[in-house]
């Protein structure tokens, strides 16, 4: 297999937007062409979109197609959409990662895009229903926050973690957001704030959750005589890995704590790359709510079973700790355009590992692992590192 | 000015014009809980699938399931619910018999139900579907 890089990102600012569906590929498309000086849009050999529901939220399908014309790439190898829910960015990112490792492809971009928000806001509540089973699940009013919140409870049973370590969760993100400003929410939040803020699904209170948000992302992945070629700062992807333990509730392992999945996919990165979690300087995990960056902190190694609460209010996950968990924001702080979300997490990490991420930079940052779930049971890690 | 929808219908169409587990709706409007039971290598399964995920088989038989079980794991919601739907809502996991079935429960004040609560069926009859077919799902209430 061939060697691939990222080499280029960009975002556009997250948040309820003033946009249409393509107007935020545009801006992400601008804000990552512009990341790499020595690459026009018709440079490009193929396009990976990853966005979940535009047939809900802009009636609109043929997704890549729309991108590419909008961007003026001409795709000659590759292009495609992805769709894994919340997870789709990352999916899309794996598979220009494997065109271009097996010589199918050299220089891809991958886009994430959502515009979630609608005149009615119980409308885009209702969209995120799809994600789960329509016909035993979404029927009865799920959407993601009881299914996170069942897993709090649990690990709240069984590990003792409390209601203040998912509020530490949330002040961490909201503070690392208030320092980009593409992030959703900018001014920060205090642990009275979070713990005061209103009741989603027990234990979940509203800063320990995630926004329904807008926005865009871009990376481009290049194979490595294109990615020598284009920069001198190269980030690499060393590792990825998947795994599933099911799709309904009820499908996943009987105790919500425990994300078997995630440490599966964790550890075939991990092992791709030759790495291990000490190895890891930056984080991107998904904190769709803080219970879930609370057990990825366990499941990805960064600290042993039961003891992420702890992690987190002893600040093993800030600046200064052992990893730099969620420096943009996370879900929480950036917001969550679902398929956006992914790709945004792999330009932070870019970023970061370029040295070029300005006030959230982590001091000599050179191994960061992005994971991306789409459910609880649904996982994708991807490990990065500089040359 | 005319006001177009833009959500659809959030229930399933359980009719035997669209679904051919319409059985289970069936038994449902009647009370009773049944699922699937595969005629290959007996497996039942939770939902009623049409494929059994054992043997690969496509043929079944429908089985009661026991109308009563317990609390697994619930959770509260209060806010952010989908159009059509209100807080303060329980969701939950019961277990029945060897199965975990999710569900919501009704009829409860939420700060009484706890975990190992024993409960029971009490299908509700949501909004009919477009061809004016009634539809249930299966709730629960405690017992």
């Amino acid at each position: 297999m061939r060697k691939v890089a990222l080499v280029g990102a960009g975002v556009s600012k997250f948040g309820v937007r003033k946009a249409t569906y393509r107007d935020l590929i545009w801006e992400a498309g601008k804000a990552c062409f512009d990341s790499v000086p020595g690459v026009r849009p018709k440079d490009l050999d193929g396009l990976v979109v990853g966005s979940v529901m535009p047939e809900r939220t802009a009636f609109q399908s043929h997704i890549s197609s729309l991108a590419a014309e909008a961007l003026g790439i001409r795709p000659s190898t590759l292009s495609a959409r992805t769709e894994h829910m919340c997870a789709s960015g990352t999916v899309g990112i794996r598979y220009a990662y494997a065109f271009i490792a097996a010589g199918l492809a050299d220089l891809v971009m991958v886009l994430g895009v959502e515009k979630l928000n609608q005149p009615q806001g119980e409308e885009a509540i209702l969209n995120m229903g799809t994600g789960v089973d329509r016909e035993w699940e979404a029927a009865f009013g799920l959407t993601a926050p009881p299914c996170f919140a069942l897993a709090a409870q649990r690990h709240m049973a069984e590990y003792g973690t409390t209601e203040q370590h998912f509020g530490l969760v949330g002040v961490k993100n909201h503070t690392h957001a208030s320092k980009n400003p593409n992030a959703h929410f900018q001014k920060g939040a205090t642990l009275d704030q979070v713990l005061g803020s209103r009741m989603i699904a027990s234990p979940l209170r509203l800063f320990m959750c995630s926004p329904i948000t807008d926005g865009a992302a871009a990376v481009i992945v290049a194979s490595e005589e294109r990615a020598r070629a284009l920069t001198d700062r190269p980030v690499w992807i060393r590792g990825t890995g998947q795994a599933l333990d099911g799709f309904q509730l009820t499908s996943l392992h009987e105790d919500y704590a425990h994300w078997p999945a995630l440490k599966r996919a964790g550890e075939a990165a991990y092992r791709m790359a030759g790495l291990e979690p000490k190895d890891v300087d930056v984080a991107e995990v998904h904190d769709c709510f803080a219970i879930a960056e609370i057990i990825a902190y366990e499941e990805l190694g960064f600290c042993k079973k039961g003891e992420g609460g702890a992690f987190v209010e002893a600040g093993r996950s800030d600046y200064g700790g052992d990893v730099v968990v969620n420096p943009r924001g996370g879900l929480m702080g950036c917001g969550h355009p679902l398929g956006a979300t992914g790709v945004a997490q792999a330009a932070e990490v870019w970023a970061q590992l370029r040295g070029e991420a300005g006030a959230r930079q982590v001091p000599d940052a050179a191994v960061g692992v992005t994971h991306n779930n789409s459910g609880m049971g649904e996982h994708v890690v991807m490990i990065y590192g500089r040359e | 000015m005319k006001t177009y929808f833009r959500a659809t219908d959030p229930y399933p169409l359980e009719a035997s014009d669209w679904n051919k587990l319409h059985g289970f709706y069936d038994a449902l409007a009647a009370g009773r809980l049944v699922s699937t039971r595969c005629d290959g290598c007996g497996h039942v399964a939770w939902p009623p699938r049409g494929f059994c995920p054992e043997c690969a088989s496509d043929r079944y038989t429908w089985v009661d399931l026991p109308a009563e079980g317990r609390i697994h794991g619930f959770t509260v919601q209060h806010a952010g619910l989908p159009a059509g739907f209100t807080g303060a809502r329980v969701f939950a996991i019961v277990k029945v018999d060897t199965h975990r079935i999710f569900s919501v429960i009704i009829d409860a004040d939420p700060s009484t139900v706890s975990i190992g609560q024993r409960v029971t069926l009490a299908p509700i009859r949501v909004d009919d579907d477009p061809k004016g077919n009634a539809r249930w799902l299966p709730a629960f209430r405690p017992a």
